[in-house]
């Protein structure tokens, strides 16, 4: 059953066509204002976080003092637990003490070894930072473009700077260790692993080569003296309170603080709250569209009823109610509204897009869900302002003494 | 039938406050119309005619006074009660017709029957009604503006039978038509008469006047005549 204060609402957009579509063209650029303003700030921000979020979740802790170069060629190698140079490295107690702080906040817990090395393919020579990680725990925060993770005692990943610059490919050998030396150590590619950029969890794999735990305190000593640990939080909120209770357990009870801990998380929602502000602020420019828009619906609508007047006197006298004849117009900008925000919906997932990929380069984060449910909310907000519009003109219609409204002409 | 009086007007005055002063349209009209009265209402232009008509059709209230319609006293109805008594009890029929432009001539007789019922008419009743006032279906398709002045009064007096309403009131119904279409129209309503509607006639027109069984003539707001 259709209304039949639609139908004549409807017919009354018709009649009125080249008007009508001239009112709704101001809510179509209201819609596309406001969606692909928001699409662009939050397609900004997801472009920003992405690039930034890699180990966001991830709680670093090195020693205190920073330690410089790799843990020496020392004989005392594995076992040595090496005390008095507390320090220096964080030693097998303070990881189980971390690990106890940590409890089950944590969903893993890395000791990470490195240092820089020199290293040659063939007949080139390179330098770059060396990382000796339990291959279990590998895959937990880095990914393998290529290849396999860690099986063999020589099996090493290799960062995508080093395998672009070098060439190497899945079975390709290196020489690790000072080129001066006379024997050199070989590994074996057998990843690839994606570009990860500047890591906010000190695991910068670009220019690097991952060898497994084992094979790295074979080669360069300090078992057991870690000179970082990675803690990965399951939930990025408790982040913070796992903080202080690892900080808690093993500064409290010294001098000066043992070991230094620091996460991406605060730097992350500074630029945040930025990305934030600035996106309100394009979406508050946006906005006056549809401020402009609204008034154009306003004039319409007032020019509606105001050119129907006898028409409303009509249907007042043989006996409508306010409410219908409030109904009647509000359909009618409600009309406009739809027409407006279907037409400013397509046009904004078009030029969305393309601003989108013009401003910030990439579409990736495009059809994400926080940034397309900006189509939807202009085209509703769209509506919602249409409808605001024709309160008046409709509270106006249906206030009219019929016996006066009869009268005009 | 009954003894009671359909319409009851007791002193009735309608008075306009105008920045000249106070304009008394109607004064102390005392009146009853009888259910099953053919009505004419005369006099000259000023009269009172339209706001007695205004004060029939319920489309205002008296200043003083108490105007009883069906045995309601109007000024005791709230906005929403008259408007369905417009809707249910009373037919008009303008002499400007007072179509609605953008229904078809079938649409603006199923209107009333929309706004009684709150849904489209599947009963035949619009196209009945239409049928029984000379008009065939071909013709119901079109718009007021195609239809010509007899044509269109004549969709109106079916779009004030619709809701079958005790009362048609008509206001210079043959004012903007040629004395044979009037006529014609004039017939209709005599029918109707006939078949126990009071009908209630405002013209200026005495040989219009004269198809009614009761003459009430208007002056300066008085009854002169009755």
């Amino acid at each position: 059953m259709r209304d039949i204060f639609f139908d004549l609402s409807v017919r009354s957009v018709r009649l009125n066509f080249l008007r009508s579509i001239l009112a709704s063209i101001g809510i179509v650029i209201g819609v596309v204002a406001i969606s692909s303003m928001g699409m662009l700030g939050t397609n900004m921000q997801l472009e920003v976080k992405g690039q930034l979020s890699a180990g966001a979740n991830t709680i670093v802790i090195t020693p205190d003092v920073v330690r410089m170069g790799p843990p020496g060629f020392s004989p005392q190698g594995s076992g040595g637990t090496s005390s008095s140079s507390s320090s220096s490295v964080i030693t097998k107690s303070q990881l189980s003490k971390i690990k106890l702080a940590a409890g089950a906040n944590a969903s893993a817990i890395i000791p990470v070894y490195s240092t820089n090395t020199e290293f040659t393919l063939g007949s080139v020579n390179g330098r770059g930072t060396i990382y000796g990680i339990d291959p279990d725990y590998i895959t937990r925060f880095l990914t393998i473009e290529n290849g396999t993770n860690l099986v063999g005692a020589n099996d090493a990943l290799v960062g995508s700077s080093i395998a672009e610059n070098f060439e190497l490919k899945i079975g390709s050998k290196i020489k690790v260790g000072s080129t001066t030396s006379g024997s050199r150590a070989e590994v074996r590619v057998v990843g690839i692993l994606e570009e990860r950029g500047m890591a906010a969890d000190s695991v910068s794999t670009d220019n690097a080569i991952i060898v497994s735990e084992d094979w790295y305190t074979n080669q360069y000593g300090g078992k057991n003296e870690y000179p970082q640990i990675n803690v990965i939080v399951k939930n990025i909120d408790t982040i913070t309170e796992v903080e202080e209770a690892i900080d808690t357990r093993l500064n409290a009870n010294e001098k000066t603080p043992v070991i230094r801990i620091r996460d991406a998380s605060s730097m992350l929602s500074n630029i945040s709250s930025t990305l934030q502000t600035m996106t309100t602020f394009i979406l508050a420019i946006g906005a006056i569209s549809l401020l402009v828009a609204a008034t154009s619906i306003f004039n319409v609508m007032m020019m509606s009823v105001n050119e129907r007047i006898q028409e409303i006197g009509i249907l007042l006298s043989i006996g409508t109610e306010t409410g219908e004849i409030r109904r009647m117009f509000l359909y009618e900008a409600f009309i406009l509204g739809i027409i407006g925000a279907v037409v400013g919906g397509i046009a904004s997932i078009v030029i969305g897009y393309s601003v989108v990929s013009a401003m910030i380069g990439t579409t990736d984060y495009f059809f994400m869900p926080e940034s397309i449910a900006y189509v939807p909310i202009g085209m509703l907000i769209g509506i919602v302002v249409c409808i605001i519009s024709g309160l008046y003109p409709a509270w106006h219609a249906s206030n009219m003494d019929p016996i006066d409204a009869l009268r005009a002409e | 039938m009954t003894d009671t009086p359909l319409i009851r007007l007791v002193d009735v005055s309608k008075v306009y406050h105008l920045e000249a002063g106070d304009f008394t349209a109607l004064n102390h009209i005392t009146l009853d119309i009888m259910e099953g009265e053919f009505v004419a209402l005369m006099g000259p232009s000023g009269s009172g005619k339209s706001t007695m008509m205004n004060q029939l059709g319920i489309l205002d209230v008296p200043s003083t006074g108490e105007l009883f319609m069906n045995g309601k006293n109007v000024a005791g109805m709230t906005n929403l009660e008259r408007t369905h008594m417009r809707r249910d009890v009373i037919g008009y029929v303008f002499q400007k017709f007072y179509l609605i432009p953008l229904l078809s001539a079938y649409e603006n007789v199923e209107y009333p029957l929309i706004l009684k019922y709150k849904k489209r008419d599947s009963t035949g009743r619009a196209a009945a009604v239409l049928k029984s006032v000379g008009f065939d279906d071909e013709m119901s398709a079109h718009r007021p503006n195609q239809l010509s002045g007899g044509q269109q009064q004549r969709v109106a007096i079916a779009r004030a039978l619709v809701n079958d309403p005790k009362i048609i009131l008509c206001d210079e119904p043959t004012g903007n038509l040629d004395r044979k279409t009037g006529f014609q129209i004039m017939d209709i309503l005599c029918g109707l008469h006939r078949e126990g509607k009071t009908v209630i006639l405002v013209t200026h027109d005495p040989k219009i006047a004269e198809y009614a069984h009761r003459t009430i003539t208007l002056e300066d707001g008085r009854i002169a005549e009755s």
